[in-house]
């Protein structure tokens, strides 16, 4: 073909003149590129340095860190999310998502409330050797565990079990704070009765605002104990809401609670589009869930080939993201309970256990990629990063 | 030599290239900033919904018994056998406020027939109207499909007459009744400049290719094809590292000679296929003053496209229980098709603008968890009035204009709201995000006529050993870009031949 026989087309003149034009009026683009990057770095920073200011004793077991940036203005977040936080211990590169107890329209710093967990690595560090003055990296606000006007109820109704306060604290604190239009009945079970985050606040805010009802729920009280025993179960919550109608239920806390309160709601006729669930770590014993092979030990050795790497010992017990991460190899990791997809990893060949209902992509699944952080090896495995 | 070729950017392109590339035995890495491959083409996970992030219409695949040219590359790359299509039973469907609705099939004469049902006194112009659009289409084929040696005005007048006029003349010539203007065009919503501005020979292409080569999906979406396509690369003996970008691309006396990973490392190699914006590869990773002025000049002298405001809404329910019927819906607010519409998309809020609307479990009732559904619905935004908006405001914003959308979808499908169970959202901040486009430009370039097929630059670069892939240097679109990947391969391997 002739070059350029466009050239012969009808209203070729035109066109040539105003690309002509354009050149001339041509703009560069790459300051745009800068601002881009310095906005999405408000939103969503790949760093953020973080300063301890205040070290909070919350219960025996529980703190509250009190977070202020070194050098940037903190990202907005909507209440119910968290912030990854990143530590180095003992030589081991991990991180733990923390959901922010702070409301979101102070700016000033952020609170996250850590409790011990028996062996819990990053939370003991926490607790035990960080203190006032010590830096943190972290990263930009994620997580999908947010009151969404599109759809949600303004009635929201909170089942938070132990340390899965957090995210409603934030939420509660902005209702009060910034007087929203919306309504919490909050339903928070605790094993003890000296285990309840943020009690005196709680009691006192659902005594100054009609719009917060607060429900401790005592797994094993002392026998003096006049409030609400036991689980959150069917009857306590039809006692507590008289109806089920134009309410949107959040729960957060762990898999047990989750295990024993999405049965009752559903026998209260909840629909499933009403309820809410924050994820919460991989399961705690994984020996327990249900799906997993009998006769393997989660002590039982293997060794996990990297494709152009290294090979490693893991153990079944333990997820692959945690192994790899003991061996120096740190993929990048945030939601660290199977949902954001950002450990992913290819096995190559081998298997892994992954809990049923982990949100995988379909395809993902069909070109056997796994998310590391809720997968343990039943086998030798080879894997690419 | 580390490499014989690195892959900037696991984008439909550069996988594409990079599948290419190792079936033919070169040593080939593929970088990718992002853990997952795609680009535009993928999905993501909320609650029991993976949504499908860019994934319209799939275009230029055909049926086994007629093989469109999509079926074709992605044939001999090896990657059929692990997809599955799902042809989509309808073109599209419009609807506009005041309760007229039309839906179009994937078939010459069912199309020609409804419009004339629905606008009998335009039944000449439209019987004319798809002549000339199928008449085109012949005579693009012929002279560039085919390579016509001696093309000319007589074997191809209506290429010759039309390939560089705007839709908008061409539409305004047929057609009286603005609505039916309205309804044959909907298509500007896939290539992102409104009718006033687009070549005529883009949306001609657009319907034609749509109606006879059938639109499809995929199951599993988007993802799946970015899935497949990396497996065939990586079977192939290709390497793949996620979570890395490149930095800069190192060139001595104008030849590339190697790669600088965004983790530091420097990977040698001759020939990098760049799957990103030229603004990108030339400014950040070889760097301005190695790139001759005129290709500057080129690329500052073409627009920066439209970006996108996405929503992503699962359902507890089928389809029709919210009266969706079609795959592919246009909610159109007037049959305004002007210039005004364009300027719309300059700003934040969202009103009166083009919708599209798909719905993949009408043609594929597996594609959500039984007893669901899910949409994605979109309208085209411009980035930057978003880098305006105060970032403590931005959630607001973001809420604001999805509450727009959904309002504006409620009036003709009243059922949805009390029907969600998930939404996500993408702002052109997003897209920014994910894909690292300035302006979260979704189209690369805008396809204005003087920036149409003709007068792209093509995948090659002024420096040796560089060459494009993707919707930056060529059209927009799955089709396109997946096609470019192989396009620039083989331009590298003519290039090692010579």
């Amino acid at each position: 073909m002739r070059k350029g026989i466009w050239q012969e087309f009808d209203g070729y003149k035109e066109i040539a003149d105003e690309i002509e034009l354009s050149f001339e009026a041509g703009k560069e683009r790459s300051f745009d590129r800068q601002l881009a990057d310095q906005y999405l770095g408000r939103l969503h920073p790949k760093e953020l340095k973080l300063r301890v200011v205040d070290v909070i004793e919350e219960t025996p077991s529980t703190k509250t860190l009190r977070l202020a940036p070194v050098d940037a203005l903190l990202p907005p977040f909507l209440a119910g999310q968290y912030i990854p936080l990143f530590a180095e211990i003992d030589g081991i590169r991990t991180s733990r998502p923390y959901s922010i107890s702070s409301q979101p329209k102070q700016t000033g710093f952020y609170d996250i409330t850590v409790r011990r967990v028996p062996d819990g690595l990053v939370s003991n560090f926490l607790m035990d050797q960080v203190k006032v003055g010590d830096l943190l990296d972290s990263a930009g606000p994620q997580g999908n565990f947010n009151f969404n006007p599109l759809y949600h109820d303004r009635h929201m109704v909170c089942f938070a079990g132990g340390s899965g306060i957090t995210p409603f604290m934030s939420m509660i604190r902005e209702i009060v704070e910034c007087g929203l239009d919306r309504e919490v009945t909050l339903i928070y079970g605790n094993r003890h009765l000296d285990d309840v985050i943020f009690h005196p606040e709680l009691e006192s805010i659902a005594q100054r605002f009609d719009n917060i009802t607060f429900i401790p729920v005592i797994e094993k009280p002392a026998k003096t104990y006049s409030g609400a025993c036991g689980f959150i179960n069917a009857a306590l919550i039809q006692e507590v809401l008289g109806d089920m109608q134009d309410k949107t239920f959040f729960l957060c806390g762990p898999q047990g609670m989750y295990d024993f309160c999405l049965p009752e709601l559903e026998s209260l006729g909840v629909a499933k589009r009403k309820i809410r669930k924050e994820m919460y770590g991989p399961p705690v014993d994984i020996c327990d869930y249900p799906g997993w092979p009998s006769g393997i030990n989660p002590d039982k050795n293997f060794q996990v080939t990297i494709l152009d790497g290294k090979t490693i010992p893991v153990n079944a017990g333990t997820p692959l993201l945690v192994s790899l991460e003991k061996e120096g190899i740190v993929p990048p990791s945030i939601c660290r309970s199977g949902e954001c997809s950002m450990c992913r990893v290819k096995v190559l060949s081998g298997k892994v256990f992954q809990p049923a209902g982990t949100p995988v992509r379909k395809s993902d699944t069909r070109f056997g990629y796994v998310h590391s952080c809720v997968s343990y090896p039943l086998e030798d495995l080879e894997i690419m990063l | 030599m580390d490499y014989d070729v690195v892959v900037i950017g696991a984008g439909n392109g550069g996988l594409t290239a990079s599948a290419t590339l190792a079936r033919k035995g070169q040593k080939v890495l593929l970088l990718e900033r992002h853990n997952i491959p795609g680009g535009c083409a993928t999905s993501f996970c909320r609650g029991r919904f993976e949504f499908e992030v860019a994934l319209h219409q799939l275009s230029g695949l055909g049926t086994p018994e007629k093989p469109g040219p999509l079926r074709m590359t992605l044939g001999s790359l090896g990657v059929m056998e692990n997809l599955e299509f799902v042809e989509i039973q309808d073109l599209y469907s419009v609807y506009m406020p005041d309760g007229f609705t039309t839906c179009l099939k994937p078939d010459k004469n069912q199309t020609i027939a409804e419009l004339k049902e629905k606008f009998p006194h335009e039944k000449e112009a439209i019987d004319n109207f798809f002549d000339l659009v199928y008449t085109y289409a012949n005579d693009m084929i012929g002279a560039f499909i085919f390579r016509d040696p001696e093309p000319s005005r007589d074997k191809y007048p209506n290429l010759y007459r039309y390939a560089l006029r705007n839709a908008k003349e061409v539409l305004d010539d047929y057609f009286k009744d603005p609505l039916l203007k309205t309804v044959i065009s909907v298509y500007w919503g896939y290539l992102g400049v409104s009718t006033d501005q687009l070549s005529f020979a883009y949306l001609a292409m657009l319907l034609f290719q749509y109606i006879e080569f059938k639109p499809f999906h995929v199951k599993g979406g988007s993802q799946a094809l970015s899935n497949a396509i990396l497996n065939v690369f990586l079977t192939a003996g290709g390497r793949a590292r996620f979570n890395c970008g490149a930095k800069r691309i190192l060139v001595e006396d104008n030849q590339v000679i190697g790669v600088e990973t965004d983790q530091g490392d420097t990977i040698e190699t001759r020939y990098v296929v760049a799957n990103i914006s030229p603004m990108e590869t030339y400014t950040n990773l070889v760097g301005k003053d190695l790139i001759p002025n005129n290709t500057l000049q080129e690329m500052n002298s073409r627009i920066l496209s439209n970006s996108a405001f996405t929503m992503f809404i699962g359902f507890d329910c089928e389809p029709d229980e919210l009266n969706i019927r079609e795959s592919t819906n246009f909610l159109m607010a007037s049959t305004d098709i002007s210039r005004s519409l364009h300027d719309r998309m300059g700003r934040v809020d969202i009103q009166d603008e083009l919708m599209v609307m798909s719905c993949y479990d009408i043609s594929d009732p597996t594609f959500s968890p039984p007893g669901t559904c899910q949409i994605n619905l979109v309208t085209l935004k411009y980035g930057d009035p978003w880098l305006t908006i105060p970032p403590g405001q931005y959630h607001e914003a973001k809420f604001r204009c999805a509450e727009s959308m959904l309002k504006r979808t409620e009036k003709i499908f009243p059922n949805i709201r009390k029907h969600i169970e998930e939404i996500d959202i993408g702002t052109p901040l997003t897209h920014m995000r994910y894909l690292g486009h300035p302006a979260g430009a979704v189209y690369g370039f805008e396809s204005r006529t003087k920036d149409s097929f003709f007068f792209q630059p093509g995948n090659r670069s002024p420096v040796d050993g560089l060459t494009f892939a993707g919707g930056w240097v060529g059209d927009q679109g799955f089709e396109p870009t997946l096609r470019s990947g192989v396009s620039a391969a083989k331009s590298i391997l003519r290039q090692m031949n010579s």
